[in-house]
This record gives structure tokens, C-alpha cells and sequence, in this order.
């Protein structure tokens, strides 16, 4: 079987945002990246569906110089080579032209028999890119699985719907996108870690790429983002032994009117 | 025919799109795959109801048919119910007409012929509104608007033979058993998180449930990774959005992506052992201290109200 693609986005990590309480305005800058956190599965079981069919995996992501952290935090995790398509365009990318530079780079890539992403992003969450790759590579697409196993050149997976399990196969090569339960996904150790900083990055510049016109351009247009306002009383009971917070809690429970 | 289309394989949610989508001033046109949904979607009155009949029962294979369709109509909009299939196929049609896709749509708004529609972002933590431009495709969560029963227009219904992609084969399907309350609907909530050690440990969050005569949600965590309870009742922003009068978080650390699902509540108490916890900034009231010390207090001095 050949290679086994996983797809992976960096992102800012939600916990550094900084939302102004009085404009909500949202600041970004200070926020450091993190590699997607169902990406982080997705990278595992592409792991884990290479090694079970005797090949290679190969992590891919579109991101801008930022990324370049993401790759050997990427590599450390199992994959023998890393693909960047590398442009500050992907900083305000919208699903329409991630799938376009993945699916772009996927077929420069040329060997492949599974494409892996994972349900969503972090950021986003917008649950398109894999599909759309699938669309776009004209190869079959199973969304939302939560197990899967490979047996020659057929793919066999379980997903999830709102009220069911449904068993789906396909010939490969697919693009499944995958749970965050399919497996967890483990911490590198520090030997991973140092080996994932030695393998080889192949970087891709967009005019590398085969793409048509308007491939790199948004199709919509953010007319706004701002931060959510969870304004709550936040009084912290800190006082006393154990006994004297919950008889806290109860009197300010009460006067609430919620008991 | 021009005008916006809607898909959902969820009867109710295609009903709340149809009405939805009325607020355009646009022809409303229905797409399905059986005779037997695009009858009980006539209830709810779109213009037409597009019934695509194609070889492959799995509703996925269906994306490009209706690419198709909506490029033969000239359709100005795709409205896909944001269910797992609506998802996929929302997304694969989108690529096949190189259209932007505007996800899990919490608002959706029509003004001066042209769509923007307002979906979270991080977790919940921000808010983005977005403006198509050209064909459009969104998708729709349930719940968003109100289905409404429309005997005034008579819709016409065309069938078409189309083909299906015949790559994806569905062989089997099995029922996930609901063993969840519904906690969209309960007052009182109770909710586990990672803090419980063991799953025997969860008696302690059932005993003040009781004490409170509330139902017991948890997180992702506890559902999906350990498996502890069933994944209807974890909250959040993948999960069950909730509004209780009173909800009590016990070793829950307080991620946006749990507690979006919670911040319509009235109280929110947080019970963590960890001071610099999330969960005490997005809570009313909060107790440092261990849930297995606290929450069996708790349930005692509720008894004893
Ligand atoms: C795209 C995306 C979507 C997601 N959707 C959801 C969702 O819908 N719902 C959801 O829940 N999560 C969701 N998550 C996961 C979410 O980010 C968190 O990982 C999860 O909510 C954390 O669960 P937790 O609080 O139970 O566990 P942890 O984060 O591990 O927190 C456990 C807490 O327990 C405290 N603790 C430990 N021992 C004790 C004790 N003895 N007494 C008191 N406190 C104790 C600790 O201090 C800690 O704060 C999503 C994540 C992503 C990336």
C-alpha cells in the first residue's frame, strides 16, 4: 500500500486569546501555535493505519512561516517526512482554499492511499476540509469515523452519526476524516522529540502547486470577529474548611432563588 | 428554477431551513432522496420538492447530483442541516462548485440580495460573521429556527433519476442506544469531569444529583475517551447545549469548548481542586476544593435544607 497522508493545521491556541472586555476586541498576537487538537488523533491513526498495512505516513499542512514549529512537533509524533505549503495566505484561509493548496499538494505529493484529517479544527471547527479534499481528488470520503481498519485495498470504517453507528466501506485511495476517539494520541517522548527534528521537510511555495485562478482566494468575506462575553459573578469560596464553603455555597445558592 | 436549496436527512431541521430560508423572499426549493421525506416535507410548503432517486442508498453519494442541480437551477444558495451527513455533504458540494461553505451557522441573514451568516469560532470563545459571495452554501444546526406548518402554498414535486456515486458502501448501520437524560430540558445539572478518578467514583455525582433532583451531564472526556457515560449526555460545543437553572461542574476544568455549552444557565458553580482553574472565570460561585470532599458535603446539606 502506498503512503498514507495526514493533514494537520497549527493553530492559536484559544487559551491565549485576549478578548477586551469592554470592545471585545480579540487579540491574537500574543497567542502561541499548537498543532489542531483532533489533528493530533488524526496523526495517530494515520500512524497507526501505516504501520498496519506496511507503509509510510507523511504529515502535510498549509500554514504560514509560523507553522515551521508545527512540523517537528508534527514528525515527533510517527510520520517519516513532513510537507508544507508554505504562505502567509493561510493565516485568514477559509475552507475553500485550504482544501484547494492540501488537495494541490496531495497530487504533487502523487503516491498516496489514504488521506487522514481530523473532524474539525480547533479554531474553526468548521468540519469541511476533508470532505472537500475527497471532492476535489474525486476519491471517496468517509466522514466522522471512530474506527477503521484496512484489509488490501479496501477501507472499512464505523462512523458515528447522531443516533447511530453505521459500518461504511470504500476502495482506497479515500480521505476518511476522523473522531478524536478513534485512538488517543499519545506525548511524544524526548527521543521522538529529537528524532521528529531530523526528518526530512519538503516546503512548497504556492506557485509550486497546480492550482487555477482564484484557488487562493477566500469565498467569503469576514465582515466581523469578535469575542463572546461569559460575564459571571466569579466569587470564589475560599475560605474556611471544607464544611464552612459548602454552607457558603448553600446560603448564596438560596438567596439565587435556585434551591 | 433560481432560489435557495435545502437539504437535511433530519425531517424537522429541513423544515426549520424551509423557514429559514422563506425569510430570503426567494423561491424555496426542497432536495431529497425519498418519496417518503418529500411527503412529509410538503407540511412545511416550499415551492418545490426536488426527489433525486440514484442507486446507492447512502445519502453522501448524493453530493454530486446535487451540485448538479443547484448549477442546472442557477441556485443562488445551498442550506444543509448540520447533522453528520448534512456536514459531508455540505462540504463536498461546496468543493464540487467552488463555493465558499459557512459552517454550523447560528444566524443566517438575508439584506440586500446578499448572505452573511455568524458562526463561533474558538471554541466559543469568539464569534465571526461572514458574507458569501456568489453560490453559498451554509450549514444549519437544529434548533436554530422554528419549523412552521404552511398549508398556503401547494409545493410541486419533481423526481429525477441521478446518479450516485457508487464508491461508498454502506453495509451496515446500528442503533446508539440512548441511555442519557435529556439535559436540553433539565432544570438542575450536575456535570463529571476528569476530576473523578475511577467510574465508580461517579456514585458521588449521582448522590447530589439527587440531593438536588438534577440530572448528571459530564464532558467530552468522560464520555469519549473513558467511556464512563454515554456520549448524549456530555456538554458542549460538540455535544448537549444546556440551559439549567443551577449547574454544578465537579472537576471540570472549564475549556471554552466544555462551557460554551453551559452559558446560558443561570448559576453556574464550579467544584475544582486546582485555584487557577478555567472553570472558576466562567462560574458564579466556585469552591476550591476536592470534589470527594465537597460534593458529598453538599448533597448533605441540600438533604437537610
Ligand atoms: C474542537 C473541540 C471540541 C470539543 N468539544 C467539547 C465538548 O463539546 N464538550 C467537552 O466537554 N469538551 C470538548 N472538548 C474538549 C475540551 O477542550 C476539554 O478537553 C474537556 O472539556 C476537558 O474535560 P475535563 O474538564 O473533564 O477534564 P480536564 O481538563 O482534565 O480537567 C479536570 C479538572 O479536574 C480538576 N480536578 C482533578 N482532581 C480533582 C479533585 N479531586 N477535586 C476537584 N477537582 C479536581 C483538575 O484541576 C482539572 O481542572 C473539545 C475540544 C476540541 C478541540
Amino acid at each position: 500500500m502506498s503512503n498514507v497522508i495526514v493533514c494537520f493545521k497549527w493553530v492559536k491556541a484559544e487559551d491565549d486569546l485576549r478578548i477586551d472586555p469592554a470592545t471585545l476586541a480579540v487579540d491574537l498576537s500574543k497567542a502561541k501555535g499548537k498543532i489542531s487538537d483532533y489533528d493530533r488523533n488524526a496523526i495517530e491513526a494515520a500512524r497507526i493505519a501505516s504501520e498496519s498495512a506496511g507503509s509510510e505516513t507523511i504529515a502535510l499542512t498549509f500554514g504560514s512561516n509560523d507553522a515551521k514549529t508545527a512540523l517537528k512537533d508534527a514528525l515527533s509524533r510517527g510520520p517519516k517526512q513532513a510537507f508544507w505549503v508554505n504562505d502567509v495566505s493561510a493565516e485568514n484561509a477559509d475552507g475553500f482554499v485550504t482544501a484547494n493548496m492540501l488537495a494541490a499538494a496531495i497530487r504533487k505529493i502523487g503516491s498516496y492511499s489514504l488521506i487522514v484529517c481530523g473532524e474539525g479544527a480547533a479554531d474553526t471547527y468548521a468540519h469541511q476540509v476533508g470532505p472537500r479534499i475527497g471532492a476535489l481528488l474525486d476519491i471517496p470520503v468517509i466522514s466522522f469515523v471512530k474506527e477503521m481498519r484496512i484489509e488490501g485495498s479496501r477501507l472499512y470504517a464505523v462512523r458515528k452519526l447522531e443516533d447511530s453507528l453505521e459500518q461504511v466501506e470504500a476502495d482506497l485511495p479515500a480521505v476518511v476524516t476522523v473522531l478524536p476517539e478513534i485512538n488517543p494520541a499519545p506525548i511524544p517522548g524526548l527521543k521522538a522529540v529529537l528524532e521528529g527534528g531530523k526528518k526530512p521537510v519538503t516546503e512548497f511555495k504556492i506557485q509550486d502547486l497546480d492550482l487555477e485562478d482564484g484557488d487562493t482566494s477566500r469565498k467569503t468575506d469576514v465582515v466581523s470577529f469578535k469575542g463572546c462575553s461569559m460575564s459571571r459573578k466569579k466569587i470564589l469560596i475560599n475560605e474556611g474548611d471544607a464544611k464552612e464553603k459548602v454552607t457558603a455555597l448553600v446560603a448564596a445558592l438560596k438567596k439565587e432563588g435556585v434551591l | 428554477m433560481a432560489g435557495v436549496y435545502v437539504y437535511s436527512d433530519n425531517t424537522e431541521l429541513c423544515g426549520e431551513l424551509i423557514a429559514l430560508a422563506r425569510t430570503s423572499e426567494q423561491e424555496v426549493c426542497a432536495v431529497t432522496m425519498s418519496d417518503q421525506q418529500g411527503s412529509e416535507l410538503a407540511k412545511y410548503g416550499p415551492d418545490t420538492i426536488f426527489v433525486l432517486k440514484g442507486q446507492n442508498h447512502a445519502a453522501e453519494s448524493y453530493s454530486g447530483a446535487i451540485a448538479k442541480l443547484l448549477t442546472d437551477q442557477d441556485a443562488s444558495l445551498f442550506l444543509a442541516g448540520a447533522t453528520v451527513r448534512g456536514r459531508d455533504i455540505a462540504a463536498q458540494v461546496a468543493a464540487k462548485m467552488k463555493a465558499g461553505l459557512i459552517s454550523e451557522a447560528g444566524s443566517v441573514n438575508f439584506c440586500n440580495g446578499k448572505i452573511s451568516a455568524a458562526r463561533y469560532m474558538y471554541g466559543g470563545l469568539t464569534e465571526q460573521v461572514e458574507e458569501g459571495k456568489g453560490l453559498t452554501v451554509i450549514t444549519v444546526p437544529s434548533g436554530r429556527y422554528a419549523a412552521v406548518n404552511n398549508d398556503s402554498v401547494k409545493s410541486v414535486v419533481v423526481s429525477m433519476t441521478v446518479d450516485t456515486d457508487p464508491r461508498i458502501k454502506i453495509t451496515g448501520s446500528s442503533p446508539i442506544v440512548k441511555e442519557g437524560a435529556d439535559l436540553s430540558k433539565a432544570g438542575r445539572i450536575v456535570c463529571v469531569g476528569m476530576g473523578f478518578d475511577k467510574k465508580e467514583d461517579l456514585v458521588i455525582a449521582h448522590k447530589l444529583a439527587e440531593a438536588l433532583g438534577a440530572e448528571v451531564g459530564c464532558t467530552r472526556c468522560i464520555a469519549e475517551d473513558r467511556g464512563w457515560m454515554p456520549a448524549e449526555t456530555y456538554i458542549g460545543i460538540s455535544g448537549a447545549v444546556v440551559k439549567p437553572d443551577l449547574y454544578i461542574a465537579l472537576g471540570v476544568s472549564g475549556q471554552i469548548q466544555h462551557t460554551f455549552g453551559v452559558r446560558d444557565s443561570k448559576i453556574i458553580v464550579g467544584v475544582n481542586n486546582n485555584e487557577k482553574a478555567t472553570i472558576f472565570g466562567v462560574s458564579d460561585y466556585g469552591i476550591v476544593g476536592d470534589l470527594y470532599e465537597i460534593a458529598p458535603l453538599l448533597a448533605d446539606a441540600i438533604k437537610n435544607i
